[in-house]
């Protein structure tokens, strides 16, 4: 029994645990990362960036593969492979031709026979495209175009929350630091929604660039040590590094006095890590040649710069190359060189201008602020101060910055919403969880209520089915004991005594009188204990003969009305001679009856015994519950051990027993 | 005369078959068992068998009841322990010819078998014995049955015989017929009243 409550128990709470678990896995991510999907070789390759390095076997691959799917009609797995070459492109910011126009093709001939959502990678590369070529407005149009998207999968989300987080980079770089902390922040819900930590590291990334801008030092360097971390958690070399790399950014910018220190360590860092990024490389050094411009180590950085060179030109993004001519361009001023291209530099500034990218122009404005200063050509030098300023001042305005705050304002109550909406999801969660437990709980014990008591009643039936078997046997042996000791006693000693009587020489009236006397009260003492040759002689008979001696000994009149055709096996008639024999007994020792009368009436499916007596009467209920009603209890098992039900009635008119026994 | 005898105590079988032989009669075989007494039975055709009933393997009630289904010649006599007039009754139906109790035997046995031995029937006298034992009643009480006696204990406190007939669970016709007979038995003038008369005067016995 404890046992059992003990089982029902450990399954309680390993229900409660699982139910719990189940609940705590689902709630934090809205989109669970399909980790079962299963991709083929070629697609894995295609979807490793390492596998980019080298270039052409990685192309080969894709080609192979991506034509063979397209002329087999296959495009889901075509769109598969173009997806994950397209992200490995704009990873690598190659924006060559070649793939520019597969990736063209496909969107005037393939996209319309994929869902959408499986389709924004084409958006995506375009818009990186665009934003790679300078022009802005084209590239937000395309990622906006993602951005009006619902996801419905995981991998959708993201791709969502990386449109806004590119959108956010380019609002940024235009200056328009509202709108792009605005994209950043929905970037930001999205990646928290699907727990994706890589994504997390970008936004963070350019949180800095944002605040950066507006010249927040303070959230800049806290969002730029959160996004470190997350590529650290990730694992994600390339991240960190590009993390690091902006961490040097903003100390440069906001002029820390470590950057320097700082360049010097990320640089050490980088070169003994085993990754390899040529972007990244150059990315370093183009900032330590700054750097050592600033310290007046003019030769050392010419020399950085000459070893940079092949690596800038082995490099296809436009952007990274900016970077470097404007260190060029600032060696060039340093060293004096007579024969500096200021032309050149003044018509890239108005390219600059018309694509609004001030971090470059600001740049640019410098060297050439530098050079008046340097030629002596103050008039120059103030002109280019006011451009320079003109220029930050677009990238990070007073009036920008009220705008951004009250954007702060509105992202915090966003996110407080949605915390909400999470806390009473959560909350309802738990009281469904709750009240299904409860459910589980209760039909449990329910379940275990009705297993005990079904077992229970089993046991009992069984234990009284035992009960009955054990008692018609000891009935039946107690019958049979009686029987041996009754004819043992009738034929044995009597037999002794009549061999005894005739061997006496001389023979005595008294001693042949007190042997007959001895052998007639053993004669009857086996008598009551069995009836003589029951089985011989029959019930009928053997009721008859009880009858006689009972009415000789007590002087007590016994009608009997015997219709009785052998219906019940010689036991169950012994049993029912029994019976009877205790009804008579009781009625004359307690009833203070006239008569008695016994009627048997056998029909063809039942036997009907009823035994009458018109005494006193007796309080049955109050008998039965007494402990000495032995007498009572015994016709009643009986009647029941022969298939019988034995019913008592009686009243001051006297007693009725009646025992129908079914056949 | 063929006699055959039966009985599973070797001192009683021997006594049995030294006293019938004393009356003359040609023992020819005993055994002391129901089953080698019938094989003997069909084997040797005795006049007449002499069985206890009390036996192993068969009793004697069986062994006579084959005798009669087989239609044997051989006539069977019960020389038993058992008084109850139930266990003659059987014997009867079945169609023994002598019933004889053992403690009986010296006196009614050599009686018996000659009885038997020309084709008639012998019961003991001694049967019941036992059941009446009242010897304060004079001769004509004592021939009443025991529902006799009952319904003139009734008379005799002035019951009719609406009241006697239910205190007895009896029908009034039946306490009718019982009166008619008490009156015969005790024979008494068969007029009214008689009986009650008779009750009133006997009131104290």
């Amino acid at each position: 029994m404890i046992n059992k409550i003990k089982f029902f128990k450990t399954i309680a709470l390993f229900c409660m645990a699982l139910l719990i678990n189940c609940n705590d896995s689902k709630e934090k991510v809205v989109f669970a990362k399909d980790k079962n999907t299963a991709k083929d070789a070629t697609l894995s390759y295609l979807g490793t960036h390492d596998n980019y390095q080298d270039k052409t076997k990685y192309l080969s691959v894709f080609y192979h593969y991506y034509n063979k799917k397209i002329l087999r009609n296959d495009y889901k797995n075509a769109t598969k492979a173009i997806d994950s070459v397209s992200e490995t492109m704009v990873f690598n910011y190659d924006f060559t031709s070649p793939f520019y126009s597969t990736i063209k093709v496909f969107d005037s001939l393939y996209r319309k026979k994929q869902p959408e959502l499986k389709t924004t990678f084409v958006d995506t590369y375009l818009g990186n495209y665009y934003f790679d070529k300078g022009d802005f407005k084209k590239s937000c149009d395309y990622f906006i175009k993602i951005c009006e998207l619902e996801p419905d999968d995981y991998n959708s989300c993201k791709k969502i929350a990386r449109a806004y987080y590119e959108l956010s980079y380019v609002y940024g770089c235009i200056g328009k630091q509202n709108l792009s902390l605005e994209a950043n922040h929905k970037a930001a819900l999205y990646f928290e929604s699907i727990n994706n930590l890589t994504g997390m590291a970008t936004v963070y990334a350019n949180y800095v660039n944002i605040y950066r801008a507006i010249r927040d030092k303070k959230n800049a360097y806290l969002n730029c040590n959160k996004a470190i971390d997350c590529c650290i958690k990730t694992k994600n070399q390339y991240d960190k590094y590009m993390g690091l790399y902006n961490k040097i950014c903003i100390y440069d910018d906001f002029a820390d006095p470590k950057t320097s220190k700082l360049i010097d360590s990320v640089r050490l860092d980088f070169a003994k890590s085993t990754y390899k990024s040529d972007i990244l490389n150059m990315a370093f050094s183009n900032y330590k040649a700054l750097y050592l411009l600033r310290e007046d180590k003019i030769k050392e950085a010419k020399k950085l710069l000459d070893e940079l060179k092949p690596l800038v030109t082995s490099i296809n993004s436009e952007i990274w190359k900016q970077d470097y001519e404007s260190a060029v361009a600032q060696y060039e001023v340093m060293s004096d060189a007579k024969n500096l291209d200021i032309k050149a530099i003044q018509s890239k500034i108005g390219i600059l201008k018309d694509n609004k990218q001030f971090q470059n122009l600001a740049s640019f404005l410098n060297v050439l602020k530098k050079y008046s200063v340097a030629k002596n050509d103050y008039k120059n030098a103030l002109f280019y101060e006011e451009e320079i300023k003109k220029a930050n001042d677009s990238m990070g305005s007073n009036i920008v910055k009220e705008k951004i705050i009250e954007v702060e304002t509105k992202y915090q109550t966003q996110k407080k919403q949605q915390q909400i909406q999470l806390q009473d999801k959560t909350i309802d969660n738990n009281r469904s969880t709750i009240a299904a437990l409860i459910l589980t709980l209760l039909s449990l014990l329910l379940i275990g209520i009705i297993y005990l008591y079904q077992q229970k009643q089993k046991k009992m039936k069984q234990r009284q089915i035992v009960a009955e078997e054990f008692t018609k046997q000891l009935l039946e042996k107690m019958e049979d004991e009686r029987k041996r000791i009754a004819s043992d006693l009738h034929d044995s000693v009597n037999h002794e005594l009549l061999v005894l009587r005739n061997s006496f020489n001389t023979k005595t009236d008294l001693i042949d009188a007190k042997i007959e006397s001895i052998m007639n009260d053993v004669r009857n003492i086996s008598r009551n204990l069995y009836p003589i040759l029951f089985s011989k002689i029959g019930l009928v008979a053997s009721i008859k003969q009880m009858i006689k001696r009972l009415q000789n000994d007590n002087d007590f009149l016994v009608v009997a009305d015997l219709q009785y055709t052998k219906s019940l096996s010689t036991s169950n008639e012994l049993q029912l001679y029994r019976i009877i024999q205790e009804v008579l007994s009781n009625t004359i020792k307690h009833s203070q009856a006239l008569a008695a009368k016994i009627t048997i009436l056998s029909t063809s499916d039942n036997t009907f015994i009823e035994l009458r007596d018109n005494g006193i009467g007796f309080n049955v209920p109050n008998v039965l519950t007494a402990e000495t009603a032995f007498g009572l209890h015994n016709i009643i098992e009986r009647s029941k051990l022969i298939g019988g039900i034995a019913t008592i009635t009686s009243d001051k008119e006297g007693t009725v027993v009646t025992i129908n026994i079914k056949k | 005369m063929k006699i055959l005898i039966a009985d599973d105590h070797p001192l009683t079988l021997q006594g049995t078959k030294s006293f019938v032989q004393s009356f003359g009669y040609n023992v020819i075989d005993t055994c002391s068992n129901g089953i080698a007494a019938l094989n003997l039975i069909n084997l040797r055709l005795p006049d007449i068998a002499i069985l206890d009933i009390d036996m192993p393997g068969m009793d004697g009630l069986d062994v006579a009841e084959k005798i009669m289904v087989s239609k044997l010649k051989t006539k069977v006599i019960l020389l038993t322990m058992h008084k109850e007039t139930t266990v003659y009754e059987k014997a009867k139906e079945i169609g023994v010819f002598g019933y004889v109790l053992k403690e009986h035997a010296q006196n009614e046995l050599e009686d018996c078998l000659a009885k038997v031995a020309v084709g008639k029937e012998y019961v003991s006298a001694f049967l019941n014995d036992d059941l009446l034992n009242d010897s304060s009643l004079d001769a004509g009480v004592l021939q009443l049955t025991f529902s006799e006696k009952k319904i003139l204990d009734l008379i005799k406190i002035q019951k009719t015989n609406k009241q006697i007939a239910q205190s007895l669970f009896l029908s009034e016709r039946t306490i009718e017929g019982h009166r008619r007979n008490i009156i015969e038995k005790l024979g008494l003038p068969k007029e009214k009243n008689s009986l009650l008369k008779w009750a009133i005067q006997n009131h104290s016995k």
